[in-house]
């Protein structure tokens, strides 16, 4: 019973152990990022917002921002790839300092997360399954909004709301991924897909004869991107806000946008 | 929890003890018991608010009912819960199915029969479940024309914890002894016969615990289905904190959903066990 | 007639049977390309597991690769680690004492019932973030000198992980633990009691009964439910994903994002996992073999 009595000695003193450093400190995440000379970037994967290339590095329009913000503060970025659950947990615990992943802000998110100034904005697109849609005679706005209808949407995206205002009637099945979401709507599984846009667009093209725009090109909805930082930490909104404008005005953003969505010349480095 | 001290594995042998003192009571152990488990969640409520993060439980109810104008509306919460009740009941009763004629192809002296069984094993045993309900959601459904994803997902985790049920079926035969089937030959019973009428009744006594596992590993692996969208408890707690980013409250409220059902579960066929066990 | 000792007889039915399957297989494929909207292209597989490096003008070791490292890494550390903590608990469960069955018994009732999700953010954001940085980890990384931490990172992945890497290993290791002690304890209750008494006449004591021989006669029965097991948890190590450690599974989500190939990614995977876990297998059937000799 030595052994027993090692852990219970154990378990008595970790609590004394843990009693002397402090964890908590009130100074902001940016006196820490240029102290430490490094700020930690929480990110999930997201055509094209970050993505691998063929060599396995990150590319993607959240990879030009965060690298191009470190540069602006003096510091080195570190990205942590994290899966999509983990990331607001590992916010909330300071394993990072901001996520910049293309999040969509809302207000039931942002009782949890603050959130800073819009640095993008995203539409929702449609694509939808031609023979699915003519079978079951979707032709309407009132048409689709039916509880027969299945839309598929990536799960934490902008246009669940779409969804949710456009067809409350419908079924919405949410996926990891937009290209499990995709595939459900290629494989007669569910009407239509909801992504931002210009995926939905891409889709039909790549996909003629199976899909289509049930209502044009035109895109629904416009939301509003933003990186998410922990509550309580005003100085970290400030600089936040305050870099995304500075970068706007001088039209850094506009430009590094228009390279990730207004073409697909970034295909090449992936494919 | 219903188990007694006695379940909790009771020593092989003991050794003649002497006069026990005071702190060798019983009490003494339950009561270090507790304090070790109260040092655990003392050590984890610190470490909860060492990150200094605004719990926000008061928006929780809302995801389980909602009450409009007098009348109570089940939130996504409930749903969910009773879809993965509803597929680990179906997915009990084709895991224990498929188990038992993977059981048998084993045992059997066929040769596809044991090929089939030996392959299929090893496919199911070695690879990701994640890989699996991939396959069976995304190629075989409109291959087949399945066309229901709740059912494919009941099918693929039939599949997938059969596997293992058909090793605890396959051990509980094998300790039959073996003059049982040698009884049942004498007195003329076929095989299936003897199967049926002797070897099964017995070897279902030992069976049972360890398919309490696979029961209990039905309902948790039922939260992979997420991966293809059906609508069980996890998906639900999923787009949850999607809309709303409260991992934690979700999260921990989902656990011990969880946790409940499947040690209320446990209990009843403990319970189940000990009638079985008094009948002989 | 007792089943399964027989050699296998090939019989008519068989060849019904095998020949029915393996028509059933050829149908599946045949309807693939008729049925699934999809286009297959499987030449850019073969970049993610190894890549030309123009700089080293060598190749390298790309993400697929990469992650099924990391994966066997911290499955291995995993291994061990719960392999010590399942048989301490495995013991402690038929312990004579009620504490230290007390114990095992919450332990292993808690992990086996909770799912991994929660119990991993309970473990790593609230235990783990605190006693982890008091071990130091970081900081004996970062002193080990240049060719120190080229070996930690062989062992133990990048430096900038590490304290994730052992909170995932741990936490990987409990969850197993909880059934490798179920294991152990049933592979301890199924020595005969005759042992123990065996063992009492020759003045030997509990412990060294348990040392000397219940142990070694459990240790072998126990090692083909422990190959499931090990086989288990490699498997399952995807879960430390969430937790920022870049293992296999995770890695091939983002490839299968970033180039819209789910199919052709995922078919891969499953084959490595499938190869590791069956070498797994095939090491533990060894074992397994060489150990009845050794008793025999």
């Amino acid at each position: 019973m030595r052994s027993l009595k090692t852990i219970l000695g154990a378990m008595v003193a970790l609590p004394l152990a843990l009693s002397a450093p402090s964890i908590a400190s009130a100074q902001s995440v940016i006196e820490d990022v240029v102290s430490r000379g490094k700020l930690v970037v929480g990110l999930s994967t997201f055509v094209p917002w970050a993505m691998r290339d063929k060599k396995g590095d990150l590319i993607g329009f959240e990879i030009d921002v965060a690298n191009q913000l470190a540069e602006d503060m003096g510091v080195e970025v570190e990205f942590v790839p994290t899966a999509f659950d983990g990331i607001i947990p590992a916010l909330l615990a300071k394993k990072f300092d901001v996520i910049i992943t293309g999040m969509v802000m809302k207000p039931q998110r942002n009782l949890t997360v603050n959130f800073s100034d819009p640095y993008a904005f995203l539409t929702v697109g449609m694509a939808a399954n031609k023979a699915l849609a003519e079978a079951d005679g979707l032709e309407t706005m009132e048409d689709w909004n039916s509880s027969g209808v299945t839309l598929t949407i990536k799960r934490g995206t902008a246009p669940g709301e779409t969804a949710a205002r456009l067809f409350p009637k419908a079924r919405v099945r949410q996926f990891d991924d937009d290209a499990q979401a995709l595939q459900d709507v290629l494989n007669g599984n569910a009407h239509a897909f909801l992504t931002s846009e210009p995926k939905p667009a891409y889709y039909v093209i790549d996909n003629p004869d199976v899909l289509y725009h049930p209502f044009g090109v035109g895109p629904f909805d416009p939301s509003a991107s933003a990186f998410a930082v922990r509550k309580g930490d005003p100085d970290a909104l400030n600089f936040f806000n305050n870099w995304i404008e500075y970068r706007k005005l001088d039209g850094w953003l506009d430009e590094t946008h228009a390279k990730w969505f207004k073409g697909r010349d970034w295909l090449e480095q992936v494919q | 929890m219903t188990a007694t001290l006695d379940d909790l594995g009771a020593a092989p042998l003991r050794p003649a003890r002497r006069p026990r003192a005071w702190w060798q009571a019983p009490w003494v152990d339950v009561v270090q018991f507790l304090l070790l488990a109260g040092a655990l969640f003392w050590l984890a409520w610190r470490g909860a608010n060492a990150i200094d993060y605004r719990w926000q439980w008061s928006r929780v109810p809302a995801f389980f009912y909602r009450e409009i104008d007098g009348e109570i509306i089940w939130g996504p919460l409930i749903w969910g819960l009773q879809v993965t009740l509803y597929i680990a009941a179906w997915g009990l009763v084709l895991t224990l199915a498929i188990g038992l004629v993977v059981a048998i192809l084993r045992l059997s002296d066929s040769l596809s029969g044991r090929i089939l069984s030996r392959v299929y094993l090893e496919t199911i045993r070695n690879t990701p479940l994640l890989v699996q309900v991939s396959i069976f959601y995304f190629v075989l459904q409109p291959i087949l024309g399945i066309n229901n994803p709740l059912w494919t997902g009941i099918l693929c985790l039939a599949f997938f914890e059969g596997a293992f049920a058909s090793e605890i079926m396959r051990a509980g035969i094998n300790a039959v002894p073996r003059g049982q089937w040698e009884a049942s030959q004498t007195v003329g019973l076929s095989r299936a016969g003897a199967y049926r009428y002797i070897v099964l009744p017995q070897a279902l006594p030992l069976m049972l615990p360890p398919l309490t596992g696979i029961l209990v590993n039905l309902i948790k692996h039922s939260a992979i289905l997420s991966f293809v969208a059906v609508f069980e408890l996890t998906t639900e707690a999923r787009n949850l904190i999607g809309d709303t980013f409260m991992s934690f409250e979700i999260w921990f409220v989902v656990g011990a959903m969880y946790l409940v059902i499947t040690m209320t579960l446990s209990a009843g066929v403990s319970w189940l066990e000990r009638r079985v066990a008094a009948k002989r | 007639m007792t089943p399964g000792t027989k050699r296998a007889r090939f019989h008519w039915l068989d060849l019904v049977v095998l020949t029915t399957v393996i028509g059933f297989v050829v149908y599946v494929f045949y309807r693939v390309d008729s049925v699934l909207v999809y286009r297959w292209d499987w030449s850019v597989i073969p970049g993610y597991l190894f890549r030309w490096d123009e700089e080293t003008e060598s190749y390298a070791a790309n993400l697929l690769v990469r992650g099924l490292i990391t994966t066997i890494r911290i499955s291995f550390w995993a291994l061990i680690l719960a392999s010590v903590l399942g048989v301490l608990l495995g013991v402690a469960r038929t312990s004579s004492r009620l504490l230290p069955r007390l114990i095992a018994w919450g332990y292993v009732e808690f992990i086996r019932n909770i799912p991994p999700v929660p119990f991993l953010f309970l473990f790593y954001f609230f235990i783990s973030s605190q006693i982890i940085p008091l071990l130091g980890l970081r900081d004996a990384v970062e002193s080990a000198g240049p060719n120190g931490q080229a070996v930690l990172a062989v062992l133990f992945g990048p430096a900038n992980l590490i304290e994730n890497f052992a909170s995932g290993l741990i936490s990987l290791a409990m969850m197993s633990a909880a059934y490798i002690a179920e294991i152990v304890r049933a592979g301890i209750q199924s020595i005969p009691r005759g042992q123990y008494e065996a063992g009492h006449s020759v003045g030997l004591s509990s412990r060294e009964i348990l040392r000397q021989i219940v142990l070694p006669q459990a240790i072998q029965r126990v090692v083909p439910p422990l190959a499931g097991q090990f086989i288990t948890l490699i498997k399952d190590s995807s879960l430390v994903a969430l937790i920022s450690i870049q293992e296999l599974s995770f890695l091939a989500m983002e490839i299968a994002i970033s180039e819209q190939r789910f199919f052709e990614v995922w078919l891969t995977v499953g084959l490595m996992y499938f190869v590791v876990c069956y070498a797994c297998a095939i090491a533990f059937g060894w074992l397994e073999r060489r150990m009845g000799r050794h008793l025999r």
